[in-house]
């Protein structure tokens, strides 16, 4: 389904987006392609000339103008190379921000901002527990089973913070319950849970679970926050 | 006689390429982007295959009852140990009901990839496996691109061949 509305979205998109490219840059068109036609058809053009120029005039002359008409057609070429470079960076550019503009699009149409909800998860430290993986469940339903590499560890305990879940729920009362796995001081196996009864507005509803050591305690701590 | 020898040989080959030719395409999941998965690993920290994407990613699946497994992991490991500089990375995918026994087999095994264990087996049934050993090779953009039933002699060399194609490309 989701695969089909993307498909359906770039479609749109590139329709719209055709005509604008055909009609918008035609300066932008237009600056590498002088280059390349100019070379090509100037080099051939220029290098006939010197092959004939020589066999009729002055030998001293000719033999000047062949090493100078030489050079031309090599700096040409890489005067090509260089535009159609330009012209395949500016490609993937479009393709990178079309990729944008379809992810945006594709969150506003699924997850529109008066429904959505969306978990985070942050750690801090993380001497006292080794997380494994996290479920999620929102009144009561299973949402989420994530299960947690240690590239993705590491990226958390340097800041990061991950979008956990992204889905949509109505306004009202509404129970978020996560628990969390892993491994806890003296690499024994840990498991805990955090749950938050929250309203749900009528805009996009944002929580997070933190991770936090409580030093005093020798142990984890797990809260989830609601961001207002 | 000769010549009714050379003529036998050469249309027993083409009867076992075209087998195998049969055979592959349906595999439906070739062509196709790999399914991505987060699992377990017997020894080690978890992996995701969506991480190895770039590298010729080779998934093996066994089970601790397989014997033939034990011996195409041992052919694996050491053509990770020739190709492991170029770009490739390997799992094996284990389909075990018994975590006792899938470990005991995956601690046995000593091979320098990670075994991973599978018991719900949700990732073997997103990669249709019907058989064991069963290896699924997948290039550095993600796609599904060959798949090896069994495991035999004849089968290691065209895993071989398609896994340095696929190194080059």
């Amino acid at each position: 389904m989701l695969q089909m509305t993307r498909v359906v979205l770039l479609a749109v998109l590139l329709a719209s987006a055709t005509p604008a490219a055909r009609a918008a840059p035609p300066a932008a068109r237009d600056t590498p392609t002088p280059a390349v036609p100019a070379a090509v058809p100037g080099a051939p053009g220029e290098t006939g000339s010197a092959s004939s120029t020589p066999a009729e005039p002055a030998p001293a002359a000719s033999a000047a103008a062949p090493a100078a008409e030489g050079a031309t057609p090599a700096t040409e070429g890489a005067a090509d190379t260089r535009g159609l470079d330009q012209e395949i960076q500016d490609l993937k550019k479009d393709v990178v921000d079309l990729n944008k503009d379809l992810f945006i699009l594709e969150e506003e149409l699924l997850f529109p901002a008066n429904t959505q909800v969306a978990v985070f998860l942050s750690m801090d430290i993380g001497t006292f527990f080794a997380l494994d993986s996290v479920t999620l469940k929102l009144d009561q339903r299973e949402v989420i089973n994530y299960l947690y590499t240690p590239r993705e560890l590491e990226a958390l305990l340097k800041g990061g913070v991950q979008r956990l879940y992204l889905g949509n729920l109505k306004v009202g009362p509404h129970e978020l319950v996560a628990f969390f796995n892993g491994k806890g001081p003296n690499e024994r196996a840990y498991k805990r849970g955090a749950s938050l009864r929250f309203e749900k507005g009528v805009g996009a509803k944002y929580l997070e679970l933190k991770i936090n050591d409580r030093q005093r305690k020798l142990q984890p701590e797990f809260e989830i926050k609601d961001w207002e | 006689m000769q010549r009714l020898l050379k003529g036998l040989c050469v249309a027993l080959t083409s009867l076992g390429g075209s087998f195998v030719s049969w055979a592959e395409p349906t595999y439906a999941l070739i062509g196709q982007s790999a399914p991505d998965f987060a699992l377990h690993a017997a020894i080690g920290g978890n992996a995701r295959l969506s991480e190895h994407r770039g590298d010729v990613v080779v998934l093996s699946f066994w089970s601790s009852r397989c014997t033939p497994c034990r011996t195409q992991l041992a052919a694996l490991n050491r053509s990770l140990a020739t190709y492991r500089s170029a770009g490739l990375t390997m799992f094996g995918i284990g389909v075990d009901d018994d975590a006792v026994q899938a470990h005991d087999f995956a601690r046995s095994a000593q091979v320098s990839f990670a075994l991973l264990l599978d018991p719900a087996k949700s990732v073997s049934r997103s990669y249709q496996v019907d058989n064991l050993p069963m290896t699924v090779l997948i290039d550095r953009s993600g796609t599904v691109r060959h798949v090896l039933r069994d495991y035999s002699a004849d089968s290691e060399q065209l895993y071989l061949r398609q896994l340095r194609a696929l190194l080059n490309e």
